[in-house]
């Protein structure tokens, strides 16, 4: 599995100066506090329209639909940025990262100019419709189903573990527009963008271990879809999640989750010369190092349309367990008592750390399911 | 990656591949080397790759020397190829006369000069039987000098490494010095990132290997009816040797691109750190699933693991990198380790 070797230009520091600048002034002025974990669990749609007012939220786009056709590495920058500064990007994060490229590959035109521009305003933004109660790592066995009706479709079942349904606009849901067969599981899903306050959609909150709003039940009864709000193919929603997959598993999210606590673990240290305890820290940058360079080379396959199926399955299960991996080398290198509303950054962080933990594995394909994909790839190809 | 280190390293391995057999490989066993192989490599000057026209070399780079050692690793090939080219390499960059000879390198401090001639015991010299000549390091009125000496008066007590190379023991008793260079500081700081990036280079290939002997004995080998790589937990050591090696690879890459423009000291040593835990992975993963005839001597399997674990501990190892990375962290002038880390990429 070779990888290309990417260097950032001249001009992508300086966008990665300009962003760091302006999320240092932010948070100067309190508009947010570092968080871990805060791309998924840091919903602000406050803060996302002030991300959209600079232009920050699709920047990979057409000009057309209001985006600025810059690279994927210039996202790439844009969003380590994000989750360095532990930002509260959640409420836009899914829209940016899959539900536009997904429309601008498969959608219509009417969708393209009806999402697009609303979505780079950081004024709409999408869940991820997959999970069902019966139906988690084993996704293809889903249930929830639409019946063609007359001008549309009607959907009923349910979703669960949505991630900020609460704060969403519209959800990308995984349904079954054909009856179920078992022999051909994969067959008959689409793929519908549901309006979250259409009639029929009922949404319960599900409280995440911390005792906080995260995901949500999302229960369908008769909920009216139309026709021009199917996504691609009918019969083609496998596929068309399948590529989805792919930026949602590579990215520097699946790496930087804990990042705010590594920082603050050096900083402190630092202050203390603790040489020995900083030797330990090498172990932890070292890997943060290689697997930046892989996600980095992912990034840039990705966008030349290669196909990185078993590399970004790759970065995901290594990644994931380097962020869970901070808060426990952090323990024992300086003492720390740990608590979500703690005075010392470095026991906020790591109770967030330890607190989110567990997610980061399961979230997005569970490292189980992401060593399977990894091992057949990789039998077959050698 | 240039054109010619393409067609450098596709050159190599049609020889590895035709010469390289595991007879060959475990000639170094009863201490012999692959001195056939090492003739064609400096008959055709592959060697000389690295070195100037006008010392009748390529005019290549150090990465090209990578690709060298790179596919040496892969293929395991007992030659002195590392430290031949190296210490010409190094004897070329000091404004010196790379040798003719067959020359090793040998880049721990302890050697005294008196008198313009050298005396030491140097330990962990690899394969000094087989050569002529030793560059080194000494100290000379405190200040740090690449030297060349001749072989031929020293005493050599034959000792190996884990994987049964030679790392003999050296007596220099008043050896005539060939060549003598003071260096500075930074000039020590290159080459000590050179040499640990050949040796990165050659575990890097070992690695390879081992996941490619490892995902194709889960094909080959059947239990219970089936291949083993159907069987869960096995894939999970696929998934894990995968992962270990494609971390190790994009660390090479990385660190090659970054040596052609300057001393790459965090690459490298970042480099060194990750191929340390990949090698404690890849070799315990790789054994497991090839079971018992894995560690038997008449399997290939050891001839690249008894490698990566002698190879991890010689040098600049992961423990001497990670200190100098310690000590990079505590006198990081920018404001914070995120800008610390991006500044370079
Ligand atoms: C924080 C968080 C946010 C989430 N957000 C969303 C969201 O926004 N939208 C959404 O649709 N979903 C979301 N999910 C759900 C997530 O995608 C699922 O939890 C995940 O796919 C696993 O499904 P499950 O929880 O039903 O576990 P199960 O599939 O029941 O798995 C249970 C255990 O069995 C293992 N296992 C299952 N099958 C296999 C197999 N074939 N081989 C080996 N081991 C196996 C799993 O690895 C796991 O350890 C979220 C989950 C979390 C934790």
């Amino acid at each position: 599995m070779k990888l290309p070797v990417v260097q950032f230009t001249e001009e992508q520091h300086q966008f990665r100066a300009t962003v760091r600048q302006f999320l240092q002034q932010q948070q100067a002025q309190g508009t947010y506090t570092t968080k871990c974990d805060s791309w998924l669990s840091g919903s602000n749609p406050a803060f996302s329209k002030r991300i959209g007012e600079q232009g920050w939220i699709g920047i990979t786009w057409p000009k057309k639909y209001g985006g600025a056709e810059c690279s994927a590495l210039d996202r790439y920058i844009l969003i380590e940025e994000f989750l360095a500064a532990g930002a509260p990007v959640a409420a836009h994060w899914i829209a940016d990262r899959q539900t536009g490229p997904l429309l601008l590959r498969y959608g219509t035109e009417e969708q393209k100019q009806t999402f697009l521009p609303e979505i780079i305003k950081g004024t709409c933004y999408f869940a991820i419709g997959l999970s069902e109660p019966n139906s988690g790592s084993d996704l293809a066995s889903i249930s929830t189903r639409a019946e063609k009706v007359a001008g549309g479709w009607l959907v009923n079942g349910s979703k669960t573990w949505t991630s900020n349904a609460h704060d969403a606009h519209y959800m990308i849901t995984l349904v079954r527009t054909e009856p179920f067969d078992g022999t051909a599981k994969h067959k008959g899903l689409s793929q519908l963008i549901i309006d979250l306050h259409a009639e029929g959609v009922t949404i319960k909150p599900i409280r995440y271990l911390t005792g906080k709003p995260h995901f949500n039940e999302i229960f369908f009864d008769n909920v009216f879809v139309p026709d021009n709000r199917v996504v691609g193919g009918l019969g083609n929603g496998w596929e068309q999640g399948l590529a989805e997959l792919a930026f949602e598993r590579s990215g520097p999210e699946r790496i930087l989750s804990t990042l705010p606590l590594l920082q603050e673990l050096i900083k402190e240290l630092k202050a203390q010369q603790n040489e020995v305890a900083l030797q330990e820290v090498a172990s932890l940058v070292a890997r943060l190092w290689s697997l930046r360079n892989l996600s980095i080379g992912v990034a840039q396959v990705l966008a030349q349309g290669g196909e990185v199926a078993v590399p970004a399955a790759l970065v995901k299960s290594i990644g994931t367990k380097f962020e869970q991996s901070i808060p426990e080398i952090a323990r024992l290198l300086t003492a720390t008592f740990p608590r979500l509303d703690a005075e010392r950054a470095l026991d906020r962080y790591m109770a967030e750390a330890i607190l989110h933990g567990p997610g980061f594995t399961i979230r997005g394909g569970t490292t189980e399911v992401l060593y399977g994909i990894v091992a057949k790839g990789v039998v077959a190809n050698e | 990656m240039s054109d010619m280190k393409d067609i450098l390293v596709t050159t190599i391995e049609r020889i590895y591949k035709k010469h390289v057999t595991k007879e060959v490989v475990d000639v170094v066993e009863t201490g012999g080397w692959a001195s056939a192989v090492w003739g064609i490599l400096t008959d055709s000057e592959i060697v000389n790759v690295a070195l100037a026209e006008e010392h009748g070399g390529a005019g290549g780079d150090i990465t090209d020397l990578l690709g060298l050692y790179h596919i040496t690793g892969k293929y395991a090939v007992p030659i002195p190829v590392i430290e031949a080219t190296l210490a010409n390499l190094i004897l070329q960059q000091c404004g010196g006369k790379p040798t003719a000879n067959n020359a090793t390198i040998h880049l721990q401090k302890g050697v005294q000069i008196k008198g313009g001639q050298a005396t030491a015991i140097v330990a962990n010299v690899p394969w000094a039987r087989h050569v002529e000549e030793l560059v080194t390091v000494a100290e000379i009125d405190n200040q740090l000098a690449i030297i060349h000496v001749s072989l031929q008066d020293a005493d050599i007590t034959l000792q190996q490494n884990l994987a049964s190379e030679p790392r003999d023991t050296v007596v220099l008793k008043q050896a005539q010095i060939l060549q003598q260079y003071p260096i500075t500081a930074q000039k020590w700081q290159l080459f000590t990132c050179w040499h640990t990036a050949a040796k990165n280079a050659q575990m890097v290939g070992a690695i390879d290997r081992v996941f490619e002997l490892t995902v194709r004995y889960t094909k080959e080998r059947e239990q219970f009816g089936r291949p083993l790589h159907r069987f869960q937990l096995v894939q999970q050591h696929i998934a894990h040797l995968a992962g270990e090696q494609a971390m190790a690879s994009a660390a090479f890459e990385n660190m090659s691109a970054a040596l052609l423009k300057g001393t790459a000291l965090d690459e490298v040593a970042y480099t060194t750190i990750c191929l340390d835990e990949a090698i404690r992975t890849v070799t315990a993963s790789a054994h497991q699933v090839h079971a018992a005839v894995g560690v038997t001597h008449e399997h290939r399997l050891h001839q690249y693991t008894r490698r990566l674990w002698a190879w991890r501990e010689e040098g600049f190892t992961a423990s001497y990198w990670k200190k100098e990375r310690a000590n990079a962290l505590l006198t990081a002038t920018e404001e914070d380790f995120w800008t610390y880390l991006t500044s370079t990429k």
